[in-house]
């Protein structure tokens, strides 16, 4: 375990950027606790400063997990986002969108949100941005990539991909083996 | 006439003035000081304290007084003074040692071989002029070779052959390299010698062949090795400690972060940071209908103006 450095900390941030933009500030400069980011087996958790102290104790090879786990470093060096994340970007999303209770389920297994599937979505979001997909009761299901931007998406078929998938909930069944 | 109590008066002037201890105090006139080395009475020392300090005190300055008007006086205006002897107690001193000259080359080549080397004199004696003539410098006998007004010529010589000017030469050669001599030894004397750091061409060596080494197929994995040839080392990761205080780690990400709102490494975030929203500019202006839309109906009036 240890802190992020500068080069790794640039990586994880414009990452973070993309889904919650400038509210990121408010995961770095907490008023209830400090927390901080830690660096553990390739994987960036977000831990608070007291627990991280407490797994400073914890050998390396034993020493599983700890706070949340945002995502891991590649080996090419990109940082890849989990769906343990979701908490989080969930709290701070600048765009989100809704997704009808019909479209959950093909949702949590894998596919991207179609236009048929649509219940609702931030105005002015642009193309490519980083959304968290929520369904009609506001529950977070997971997030992904806009494939069109907003004013484009009304003049879609039914059948067009609105937000390609990244990750969602179903993942905690289906990778359970290699996620944490 | 009665005496006895004039005898008795005297005795006891006598008793306050001398005082008489099992170890005779040491008095230092010079410095004004008595010491009194005598071992501490403990049985009266634990009775009464102060009483027991102050009668030791009080002969120890009794001793002392008694010592300065033992001393020759001089009178002057202001009554006799005593002149005082030279301090007799040794003080430690207050400056440290003087550190010790730092050995020339020669120096410490002689003391590992063991070399005792006796100074020269400075003159020496000249058997033709029967008299004693500097070693060197003014007239000196160093300069003996040059001013001799018939020498030999070597067999193979060149023809300009001057044998005072190659005198001359090789004591001004000699000359020259005693000078560097010394100033290398103050160089090394003030600590910044020359074998201090390798040079920037050995270390631009060194550079090269360790780029060399792991510069093969196998990236020097199979190479042959040579006798003597020390193991590669690569350059360490360095990491923060992990228990860095969260303020400062606070600090350092919040920079990081101000740092990526100045320089937006994405186009997207480019353009989201100029003042005009282009996106939201072309839908106003083509009324929904896309920036194509937009295109094609200038062009369309631009072709209607050229007809007429």
């Amino acid at each position: 375990m240890r802190p992020l450095t500068e080069e790794e900390s640039k990586t994880v941030f414009t990452k973070l950027a993309n889904y919650i933009g400038k509210n990121l500030v408010h995961l770095i400069d907490r008023p209830d606790e400090p927390y901080c980011f830690r660096l553990h087996k390739d994987r960036v958790f977000y831990v608070s400063e007291s627990s991280m102290r407490l797994a400073i104790s914890v050998a390396k090879p034993n020493l599983v997990s700890l706070g949340t786990c945002f995502g891991k470093f590649t080996k090419s060096g990109k940082f890849k986002l989990h769906v343990t994340a979701l908490d989080y970007l969930a709290q701070y999303a600048k765009y989100k969108v809704w997704i009808k209770p019909n479209g959950e389920m093909p949702f949590l297994y894998g596919n991207h949100v179609l236009k048929a599937h649509l219940g609702r979505i931030t105005e002015d979001t642009p193309e490519h941005q980083g959304v968290v997909v929520f369904s009609m009761n506001d529950i977070p299901l997971g997030f992904g990539v806009t494939a069109r931007s907003t004013v484009d998406t009304r003049k879609l078929d039914p059948t067009a991909i609105i937000v390609f998938h990244q990750s969602d909930v179903g993942e905690y069944l289906r990778d359970e083996e290699t996620l944490f | 006439m009665d005496v006895s109590e004039i005898l008795a008066e005297h005795a006891r002037k006598e008793q306050a003035v001398i005082v008489e201890k099992e170890v005779p105090l040491e008095v230092d006139a010079g410095f004004l000081t008595v010491t009194d080395p005598n071992p501490i009475d403990e049985e009266s020392y634990k009775a009464n304290l102060e009483e027991y300090l102050q009668s030791t005190a009080r002969d120890g300055v009794q001793v002392l007084i008694s010592a300065l008007f033992s001393l020759p006086t001089t009178s002057s205006p202001d009554g006799p003074l005593a002149q005082l002897p030279p301090p007799t107690t040794q003080i430690p001193r207050a400056k440290p040692l003087p550190k010790p000259k730092p050995l020339t080359k020669w120096e410490q080549f002689a003391n590992a071989k063991g070399i005792s080397h006796s100074k020269k004199d400075k003159k020496v004696w000249d058997e033709e002029k029967q008299d004693w003539v500097n070693r060197w410098g003014w007239k000196g006998a160093n300069k003996a070779a040059e001013e001799q007004w018939l020498s030999e010529v070597p067999m193979n010589a060149d023809i300009d052959f001057d044998p005072a000017k190659k005198a001359r030469d090789e004591r001004k050669a000699r000359v020259a390299k005693n000078e560097k001599q010394q100033e290398k030894n103050l160089l090394r004397a003030q600590g910044a010698g020359p074998s201090s750091a390798p040079p920037e061409r050995k270390r631009e060596i060194d550079r090269t062949l360790a780029t060399t080494r792991v510069s093969t197929a196998s990236m020097g994995r199979f190479d042959k090795k040579l006798e003597g040839e020390k193991k590669l080392k690569g350059v360490k990761r360095k990491f923060e400690s992990t228990e860095v205080s969260s303020e400062k780690e606070k600090s350092q990400n919040l920079s990081i972060l101000s740092k990526l709102d100045r320089e937006p490494t994405t186009k997207k975030a480019k353009g989201g940071e100029a003042v005009l929203n282009v996106r939201k500019a072309v839908r106003a202006a083509s009324k929904g209908k896309g920036s194509a839309a937009l295109a094609r109906d200038s062009n369309a009036k631009k072709g209607k103006k050229g007809k007429r």
